[in-house]
């Protein structure tokens, strides 16, 4: 694929002048509680998301600390919370993190803010569905939030029965409604996404000139919608195991607990590219921009999404290795599994030659993709040792597979995340972050994760086990250095909550493309107004054309900002936003 | 939309398109003749043995299959909509393979 | 295009008619793919255990009323074939024809829903549900032949000779058998039969009652002057997850109903 312009003369073309800020944007268009309530503005609902998983993410970090600061001692003696007590935390821990904040995190507030405004549509096909999607979101969190206070859950996210049917006293009910109840959110939000990009496209807008986030929200939505039904069945079942004592997974009526991890996994592995697709899909915005390069590799890196949302569907008995299914089960999956690393590294090679001879600038946004980038990298490839079925028998269930999916989950999604909210922050409010703060951020959360969880690693290899308070006593030394860098993770996360309201109230004034990027929702004002577009947009070429440095109607880009604020020709670098300054790459 | 030159009684080609009452009544007489046919084989014929199960699914399939293209439209559908059909039947073909590849090769159940 | 674009029906998000009929048919579409899969965990599950248990599978379901499953299969295609009509109606524009269409639907929806029901209740009064009900019954057709030798066991009428309970029948054949033995059926796994019984008819009836409701809804909104001609896809929605609904009782009803119904022969 070569570069698609069809006429040369669009490079020559002038930046836009600033939109012109009509009285009203979406913020200030109406007020008062039941704007909000009854919004069916995708931009407001995306606010909405903000706020609650916000909320989720502070109660299930909570709850993480709650954890950590456990396992400083390696003795009851020694412990804040009874060992009853430790189980329901690290529950909450991982059934908030993981129903919701991550699974909604990026397609809620960014997905639905964006997809619409990418694709040049006035609002997603159903908004009506999306302002339900929030609703039931909100339904499901009451449940849980219900189960996890009145007494708690102490059977681990997972819910593995017969502990969870039979055994369990604690409040496991309400979690699972919860857990079901969210599913139907998920859905709806997965579909209505779906829908968008495939009918609401603007002119000009063909697939190939779709935004990487998009195609990667795409194929986080093909496996909500393929792959969250089953997990909603499967609560339907253990729900009415729980409830009647009897029910298809009780071994006394011949049932087959490992049926329940099957139609489990068969979504939850997959959620687990729910959760990261759309934080690679952020980091390929982003570094394109940061580097001011044409992405490398645009088919491969769309393809990738679409082929880690296929294959990740058929690896999800990696999780069940030492379970009791076959042999030739377990062989058949661990080769599957092996297969998901394949889309992965094409993302990651391309992501690299993308930055490879750019005009890098370390603005917050890029300072979290380069971090999601290693810290991926280093989260995916131990994902090898585990899919490998001789060390998975000695890894399983270990710290290793903590640390393991922490480095993606954490390391991936949620810098991901914190990187397409720095990016989209100025379009989002319409104020501009401390440039400095949010660099310290960037920098505290890299540092403080990496003391957390390559601790772990070393903890897992040496065999302690998840999810035990008690461990002996040579394991302390490493548990106290991943406590303390959980403490700097805390601060890293302290530090955004602080400075992006601060800037709210006295952030500079966003201009409408303050990254000088080429995506269609910089052509709206910042905040954008109600109907996101004055006219219809017409996209003349590509995503990411920066070496021609035109925006995706065609019309030439913004100066840059360069280090530390200014426009980059302040300091005297080459700057890359003209057609002509710089030597590049054309790639595509 | 795909005949922009709709008589003028029919501005929004909604009626170029409608069912003729002769094809939904075939389908109708075809899905209930399937089912008798798959309801008194089951119930009337002894000893089909192993052959009952593949069999009911054929005639169930052929049912889906007619309700699916005629009542549901997907004769006249887009590639979009094909495919959604397409793609959650291959799912389901993915759980049930996948989850067979493992309880037809474990160790034969002793109790 | 241009002359849809004035229809009242229009949602102010969308360019054309056309466009937001694409939109709602392939999001309905989606959605299906959705109960789709919701359902295919069910059948897996449901493939799985009567791959492991044939013999208790085949002696449960030979105790449901095949009949009456029948009679709602007629039931259900009959509303699938009013509910296509309905859309051709709204096509029409037969005002008329299409509230009593949909009326049709959702009476013949009902009616499943009743002789549902009333199987429930008999399902309930012969104690054929998992739990303390069918354990109950068992130990006492147990008791009536205990300490008889096999020829005894097997001449012995129950009292009730005419109609032999489930009950009375799988005590006479288990006589002397134990779990392990060959041709024992376990109690146990007849009651993980009747779980998927009550748990598969369960979710597809509550689907129904999810589609009567909304073909009702449409009657309302058909007497409201809502669905002219240009937004017949309204009621095409409706229909294709009616359909679909139907299209699952048609698996459903062999694999519960007729896996044991040959069974007497």
């Amino acid at each position: 694929m070569s570069i698609v312009i069809a006429d040369s003369s669009l490079a020559a073309s002038p930046p836009p002048p600033e939109p012109e800020k009509g009285a009203s944007n979406y913020l200030n268009v109406t007020s008062g509680f039941w704007s909000w309530a009854l919004t069916v503005d995708h931009k407001r609902i995306g606010l909405l998301y903000l706020v609650s998983i916000s909320l989720f993410f502070v109660a299930g970090g909570v709850a993480a600390g709650l954890v950590r600061i456990n396992l400083l001692g390696n003795n009851p003696t020694e412990h804040i919370l009874t060992e009853d007590q430790y189980n329901r935390a690290f529950t909450a821990h991982g059934v908030l993190m993981l129903f919701f904040f991550l699974i909604p995190a990026v397609p809620g507030v960014l997905g639905n803010f964006f997809i619409p405004m990418m694709v040049g549509a006035k609002d997603m096909a159903f908004p009506k569905l999306n302002l339900a999607s929030w609703y039931v979101y909100m339904i499901g969190a009451m449940f849980a939030v219900w189960g996890v206070l009145a007494g708690g859950i102490d059977t681990g996210w997972t819910l593995y029965p017969p502990y969870s049917s039979r055994a369990s006293h604690a409040n496991v009910m309400p979690g699972v409604i919860g857990v079901f109840v969210t599913g139907f959110s998920s859905i709806m939000t997965g579909l209505n996404i779906m829908v968008t990009v495939h009918k609401m496209r603007c002119p000009g807008m063909t697939w190939g000139r779709l935004p990487l986030f998009v195609w990667s929200l795409y194929a986080t939505s093909f496996i909500q919608l393929l792959g969250t039904p089953v997990l909603a069945v499967t609560m339907i079942l253990l729900g009415v195991e729980r409830s009647t004592g009897y029910g298809i997974f009780s071994p006394e009526l011949g049932g087959d607990p490992l049926l329940f991890q099957h139609l489990f996994w068969f979504y939850s592995h997959p959620a687990v590219y729910i959760m990261i697709l759309p934080g690679m899909g952020v980091v390929s915005e982003v570094l394109t921009c940061f580097s001011r390069k044409n992405v490398f590799g645009y088919k491969a890196v769309a393809w990738s999404s679409m082929g880690i949302a296929v294959v990740g569907f058929l690896i999800w008995a990696h999780h069940m290795f030492v379970a009791g299914i076959s042999y030739y089960a377990a062989l058949l999956f661990s080769m599957l599994s092996m297969l998901v690393a394949v889309p992965s590294a094409i993302k990651v090679f391309n992501w690299t030659a993308t930055l490879y001879r750019g005009s890098i600038t370390f603005q917050a946004p890029m300072l979290f993709a380069l971090g999601f980038v290693v810290l991926f990298t280093v989260g995916g490839l131990t994902g090898l040792f585990l899919a490998t079925l001789g060390t998975d028998i000695h890894l399983h269930d270990t710290y290793f597979v903590v640390a393991h999916f922490h480095f993606v989950m954490v390391g991936g999604m949620v810098l991901g995340y914190f990187s397409g909210l720095h990016f989209w922050w100025p379009k989002m409010t319409g104020r501009m972050y401390s440039d400095w703060w949010s660099r310290v951020a960037a920098t505290i959360i890299f540092v403080g994760f990496f003391l957390t969880f390559v601790p772990q690693f070393v903890l897992g290899y040496h065999g302690m086990p998840r999810r035990y308070p008690n461990y002996p006593a040579e394991f302390q030394v490493l548990n106290v250095l991943s406590t303390a860098g959980a403490s700097v993770l805390g601060v890293g996360y302290l530090i955004p909550a602080i400075y992006l309201t601060l800037s709210l109230y006295n952030g500079k004034k966003a201009p409408a493309n303050p990254w000088s990027a080429t995506g269609l929702e910089w052509q709206t004002p910042s905040p954008p107004s109600v109907h996101n577009f004055d006219s219809m947009p017409v996209v003349k070429c590509g995503p990411y054309e920066y070496a021609v440095g035109v925006d995706q109607m065609g019309r030439g880009l913004p100066e840059p900002p360069g280090e530390g604020g200014g426009p980059i020709h302040g300091y005297g670098k080459t700057g890359p936003a003209g057609p002509m300054n710089k030597e590049t790459e054309v790639v595509g | 939309m795909s005949d922009p030159h709709h008589a003028p009684a029919d501005p929004h080609g909604v009626i170029h398109d409608v069912d003729k009452p002769a094809t939904l009544l075939g389908v109708f007489a075809t899905v209930l003749l399937v089912s008798a046919v798959s309801i008194g084989m089951s119930v009337g014929v002894p000893g089909l043995g192993k052959m009952a199960l593949p069999l009911q699914m054929t005639f169930s399939t052929i049912q889906a299959v007619v309700v699916l293209y005629f009542f549901m439209h997907l004769k006249k559908a887009d590639r979009v909509v094909l495919l959604s059909a397409a793609a959650s039947l291959f799912w389901m073909g993915i759980l049930f393979v996948l989850f067979l590849s493992d309880y037809l090769t474990r160790a034969k159940y002793t109790y | 295009m241009s002359a849809s674009t004035h229809s009242p029906v229009l949602k102010h998000h969308f360019e054309d008619l056309h466009q937001q009929h694409a939109s709602e048919r392939l999001g309905m579409w989606m959605f299906l793919a959705t109960e789709v899969l919701f359902f295919a965990g069910l059948f897996a599950a449901y493939t799985i255990y009567r791959m492991l248990y044939p013999a208790e599978f085949e002696f449960a379901s030979s105790k449901l009323l095949w009949s009456i499953a029948a009679i709602n299969t007629l039931l259900l295609v009959s509303s699938s074939f009013t509910m296509t009509m309905a859309i051709r109606s709204a096509q029409l524009g037969d005002k008329k024809a299409l509230a009593r269409r949909l009326l049709i639907t959702a009476a013949l929806g009902s009616g499943f829903m009743g002789l549902k029901a009333f199987e429930y209740a008999t399902d309930f009064h012969e104690k054929l549900v998992p739990g303390e009900l069918f354990q109950s019954e068992l130990v006492s057709a147990d008791l009536e032949l205990n300490g008889m030798t096999a020829e005894q066991a097997a001449a012995y009428k129950f009292d009730d000779a005419k109609h032999e309970h489930w009950a009375q029948e799988l005590a006479k054949h288990n006589f002397g058998k134990g779990p392990g033995d060959e041709g024992f059926i376990s109690p146990e796994r007849v009651q993980l039969f009747l779980m998927f019984y009550y748990v598969m008819t369960g979710i597809h009836g509550v689907h129904l009652v999810v589609g009567i409701g909304c073909v009702l809804w449409l009657v309302v909104e058909t007497y409201r002057d809502k669905i002219p001609p240009e937004n017949y896809s309204t009621v095409e929605m409706v229909s294709l997850y009616w359909h679909l609904v139907d299209a699952i009782w048609l698996f459903l009803m062999p694999l519960l109903y007729l896996a044991g119904a040959g069974m007497h022969h």
